[in-house]
């Protein structure tokens, strides 16, 4: 496999959920435009983190990726090739999930060692000794000694032994892709590291393709190579982490900076850009984030913003980072050429 | 493998607390109730009756006993006289000793028609109860598994069978099959064709909602096929329900045979193929044989008796059943009990903690106390005083909150920082009393300053503890108002945002007009950010958002001295929650009010905070200003805590967060209650409980061995306090300290 393929990348991904409008018969059927032509890379031994407010479709790509729903548009790739059509098991052995309650993830009447043994089983891992490969999974998560919780039942445990339990089961198939949806939002803040630093140990000595879906900006900056911000089904920004958190480069992405909790920061955040996210039934036209923008330009409001890359690997979705004179040639109904680098706009911020 | 008691307890340190094994604890449970020991009882008489009946019975229930059958009555109308020959009738004897429940008119005996009966109308019961349930599980589960056109089709069955009457239907399948009476098996497939569909709705039911639960999907992702996922996963959560069902659906096929049999349906015993004696059959031949109008109650009340009995039984166990799957049901009645052996007069009122009673003792002695810390500042609004809260009663008794002083002051932002479980929400909440039972107050003073904004309301000191409930209605959101996590869905759904608002207004401020009533509602929205036309929305319709600011500007709408805010934006999100602390700091500014804010989120804190309390295990650990605690924690845990937060800037390094997880609070660990997972725990440590006292001179307060005494500080714990330069927000943290040294260029 040759380094510049990612072990998991989904293309152009789209996907409507149908709601129904009114009551009786008559209602209408109207499409939530949930994601909205994502791409996402993931890359063995790097974690991507995929950042954005809720109902921003984090979950949604989240569960895209693991195919446990099916895109209306979009390819997802394993390895380069797109990815067998429904969810056979040989996906499964390839790309794992693990979920946001550890509370809801494990079956409350089955022990540690069922939810260990079914994957060894299904996919045929354990060579024959079963106990010897659950103990080797407990100890890979730190749950030591093993012998202490292969007999447990979930209540019995802690909330973060309930989550490595599950990540555990997760990497039983030894997947090449783990997708962890906010594996730390229901936990302690005290243990949260814990979990955090597990997974990072996973990237680090396992090559583990990671997806990291999380609310919290912070953390992602934390435990991720590359951050990806969504809003209202979209991304918007896509960069290595540091970076983005240090220079963000779309108003959102900066919104979202400045509201979230800083102890170090002297004053009391500005906040540009109140409000609420839209209704993805009716998105806002142009750029999703443009109701709310305090940039935003007449180009935005019709036009959906182009990607344009203003780094190595730092991609912001925003017309502020378009050249005015390509700005004014695209409103004229000119083809966009490729991305231009940062100018003087951003500059204005 | 198994583990044993005894490496449950040796377990590590981070390992969880021992805890019985619930399955065991739910055997040893289940019986506790005597409903449920009443039905057990009666359904093992009559299932040991039913078993061994057979060999018991003195008589075959067939035959006749020529030997006793000789009082007889004339038949009306023959007989001498009559031109017809005689014609007698022949009389029952009522019980004796050789037929101890008497005989019926054909001189059979009684107990031994009832001891066959009873086995063929169990057996049918249970046979029949077993198919339905079977049929159900089927028909209910794949409906809910599997769901779109499998559910449709599925449901539709299930739903015909359910609008068709029970009984009319048993009556034409019995009829069309005329040989059912004398095949159990027939019986009970017919009784089970009309019994399935209903518990086939509530499986459909609660499999739709296990369907979406992580698990299930989890076991999916794993690559776990259709078949286990139902089979293995989704079937052993559906026991409780399942076995519920089967009782009632038992209990139904019961009745439906004695049914069916009384209206003889059921084929007689003495027919050609014979039918089985079953109690609907005995009291069909009682009752055409004129035994009410005989007085003959020996032959009709054994097998009327026995239906009720076991019926009785049945909907014994089904109670027990539902006490066992619904906890709250079982709680009630175990705390009760446990209250009176504690000796603890717990009225389940309401809104009214109970306090108890050997509590005024402790009064005087916390009482010292209050003189003894009083620190600069505005005069204090609420004070508590060693308060302890216990969940629970006598020996059973968890300590929630043990011993808290807290002050609240005027105009003050006091933060509330714990984890989970730490006991800060049973802290505020106990000290307004909104707790219910089992939480009691034990010991402790609650002092609340009043001064009426308005010079509405009481004023003077209150005791919060011994208040009555009109004192405590009085002080309740007027004075002291609460916002919760969860107040976004306090709002009740069928009623506008508007007319909500008018409800609270006219019972506290009952001389106000309609018209001023609407004023104020639209003045308190527009305060919060809202537009006064949402008055007319209903909760559905704002956001969540817009919903927690319409509950905080319905807390501030009658000018409350103090707010208890619990974790009022952790389930937004970030920037609706930034949004909020903002207009909550500048309300707060404007009107003046004193707030606890309580959150586990100690970075958003030491940005709205003035001063910090934390909390571990139940016992307040560390007080000081935000600032200070902040940059130059004295507490270790304190010191674990603010580093479980990544940073924003600078260098990205690897954080340790805090070994181990929080403790169980049944089984805390002795001595100080995070020593376990303390970097620098000494011997004491282990040993004694430290408690809350000022350091050295400064106004901050700590609980821990390491500042006592003449152990070394370690140097992460002695850092000098910030310099405070203007205003709360702008403080110079000394040097470069902000970031301990050791994490810098990790």
């Amino acid at each position: 496999m040759s380094a510049n393929v990612p072990v998991l990348e989904g293309r152009d991904l789209t996907k409507y959920f149908w709601v129904k409008q009114g009551r009786g018969p008559l209602a209408r059927r109207v499409p939530v435009h949930a994601v909205d032509r994502v791409s996402v890379r993931l890359d063995a031994g790097k974690v991507t983190a995929l950042v954005g407010e809720s109902g921003a479709g984090k979950t949604t790509v989240a569960r895209l990726l693991a195919r446990i729903i099916k895109p209306d548009k979009g390819d997802v790739l394993l390895a380069g090739r797109p990815a067998p059509s429904g969810r056979p098991r040989s996906y499964a052995a390839q790309v794992q999930m693990v979920f946001q309650d550890p509370f809801a993830s494990l079956n409350p009447v089955h022990q540690v060692r069922h939810h260990l043994v079914r994957p060894l089983q299904i996919h045929h891992m354990a060579n024959g000794n079963v106990d010897a490969a659950v103990a080797d999974l407990l100890r890979r998560v730190a749950l030591k000694p093993p012998g202490n919780f292969t007999g447990k039942f979930p209540h019995e445990l802690s909330g973060g032994q309930r989550q490595r339990v599950a990540i555990a089961r997760a990497l039983a198939v030894r997947p090449r892709v783990l997708i962890a949806d906010e594996p730390v939002s229901m936990l302690d803040v005290s243990i949260r590291l814990g979990v955090l630093n597990l997974l990072a140990d996973l990237r680090d000595k396992e090559q583990l393709a990671l997806l990291y879906v999380t609310h919290d900006i912070a953390s992602a900056r934390y435990l991720a190579d590359t951050i990806v911000v969504m809003y209202a089904g979209q991304l918007v920004e896509t960069a290595p982490s540091a970076s983005l958190t240090d220079k963000p480069a779309h108003p959102y992405t900066q919104l979202l900076l400045s509201a979230a909790p800083d102890p170090d920061r002297a004053q009391p955040p500005h906040l540009e850009g109140r409000g609420a996210p839209p209704s993805l039934s009716a998105p806002p036209s142009g750029c999703r984030f443009h109701p709310r923008c305090p940039f935003a330009m007449d180009i935005c409001k019709r036009q959906v913003p182009p990607s344009i890359a203003l780094d190595t690997n730092h991609i912001a979705a925003c017309w502020l980072h378009v050249d005015p004179a390509e700005r004014q040639a695209n409103e004229n109904g000119q083809v966009l050429t490729a991305g231009q680098p940062l100018d003087n706009e951003s500059k204005k911020r | 493998m198994t583990i044993d008691s005894t490496t449950l307890t040796q377990a590590p340190v981070a390992g969880p607390t021992p805890e019985p094994i619930l399955r065991t604890a739910r055997i040893v449970r289940l019986p506790r109730s005597p409903k449920v020991i009443a039905g057990l009882v009666i359904l093992a008489v009559f299932g040991v009756v039913a078993i061994i009946g057979r060999w018991i019975s003195p008589y075959s229930p067939n035959q006749t006993d020529p030997q006793n059958w000789v009082q007889h009555v004339l038949v009306p109308g023959t007989g001498p006289g009559t031109g017809f020959p005689a014609n007698y009738y022949p009389l029952p004897f009522p019980p004796s000793s050789a037929h101890w429940l008497g005989t019926t008119v054909f001189a059979q005996d009684v107990l031994s028609q009832v001891l066959a009966s009873t086995q063929a109308t169990l057996f049918v019961g249970l046979l029949a109860a077993a198919i339905a349930t079977c049929l159900s599980i089927l028909f209910g589960v794949s409906a809910g598994y599997f769901g779109g056109g499998t559910d449709e089709v599925l449901s539709l069955v299930s739903n015909v069978f359910l609008a068709i009457p029970g009984l009319p239907l048993l009556i034409v399948l019995a009829d069309y099959v005329p040989t059912a009476g004398s095949s159990i098996f027939l019986v009970a497939i017919i009784i089970a064709v009309t019994a399935w569909a209903y518990s086939s709705r509530v499986l459909r039911a609660q499999t739709l909602s296990l369907r979406n639960r992580d698990f299930v999907e989890a076991a999916r992702v794993s690559g776990e096929g259709r078949i286990r996922i139902i089979v293995v996963e989704l079937l052993p959560n559906l026991i409780p329900i399942v076995a519920a069902s089967f009782l009632f659906t038992t209990l139904y096929a019961i009745y439906a045979y004695v049914a069916i049999a009384f209206l003889g349906l059921g084929g007689s015993p003495t027919s050609s193929p014979p039918g089985l004696w079953n109690w609907g059959e005995m009291l069909r031949e009682g009752f055409a044989n004129n035994a009410i109008r005989g007085g003959w109650w020996w032959w009709w009340a054994p097998p009327g008796l026995c239906v009720a009995l076991l019926g009785t039984g049945l909907a014994l166990l089904n109670f027990g059943i539902d006490e066992f799957i619904n906890p709250r049901l079982r709680a009630a009645g175990l705390t009760r009990r446990a209250a009176k052996k504690a000796g603890i007069v717990s009225r389940a009122k309401l809104g009214m903690t109970p306090v108890a009673a050997h509590h005024a003792q402790a009064v005087s002695r916390s009482q010292a106390g209050i003189t003894a810390s009083r620190e600069v500042g505005p005069e204090p609004v609420l004070e508590i005083r060693g308060l302890c809260v216990d969940y629970g009663y006598g020996e059973e008794a968890v300590h929630a909150v043990v011993d808290c002083d807290l002050v609240l002051r005027r105009g003050r932002v006091l933060g509330l920082a714990g984890e989970s479980g730490s006991g800060k929400t049973t802290l505020a909440l106990a000290a307004i009393r909104l707790l219910r039972s089992p939480a009691v107050i034990t010991d402790g003073q609650v002092l609340f300053h009043s001064k009426p904004v308005g010079g509405e309301g009481p004023s003077g000191t209150i005791d919060m503890l011994a208040a009555d409930a009109d004192t405590l209605r009085a002080v309740r959101w007027s004075e002291i108002s609460v916002v919760l996590q969860s107040s976004m869905n306090a709002l009740n759904p069928v009623i506008s945002i508007g007319a909500q608002f008018d409800d609270m207004l006219r019972v506290h401020r009952p001389h106000l007009s309609r018209t001023a009533r609407h004023e104020m509602s639209g003045a308190m929205l527009e305060l919060v950010g809202i537009n006064p036309d949402r008055l007319r929305s209903y909760a559905h319709e704002l956001s969540g958002g817009m919903r927690q600011r319409a509950m905080i500007a319905m807390a501030l709408a009658l000018e409350p001295q103090v707010m208890i805010l619990d974790e009022p934006t952790t389930a937004l999100d970030v920037v609706t929650q930034r949004e909020i602390l903002e207009e909550l700091i500048g309300l707060r500014d404007r009107l003046g009010f004193a707030a606890l804010f309580i959150t586990h989120d100690l970075s958003l804190l030491v940005e709205i905070a003035d001063e910090i309390a934390v909390m571990y295990a139940g016992r307040l650990m560390e007080r000081a200003p935000a600032a200070a605690l902040f940059n130059a924690p004295r507490l270790p845990y304190t010191h674990g805590l603010i580093h479980c937060f990544p940073p924003m800037h600078g260098q990205r390094s690897r954080m340790d967060g805090i070994p181990g997880s929080p403790p169980d609070l049944r089984a805390l660990p002795k001595g100080c209650a995070f020593n376990p997972r303390c970097a620098w725990a000494l011997d004491q440590c282990r040993h004694d409980v430290p408690h809350l006292a000022p350091l050295n001179g400064s106004a901050r307060e700590v609980a821990c061995w390491l500042h006592r005494g003449d152990a070394k500080v370690p140097a992460e714990l002695a850092r000098p306090d910030p310099v405070i330069v203007a205003e709360r927000g702008s403080v110079a943290p000394p040097g470069n300290l902000a970031r301990p040294p050791h994490e810098v260029g990790r």
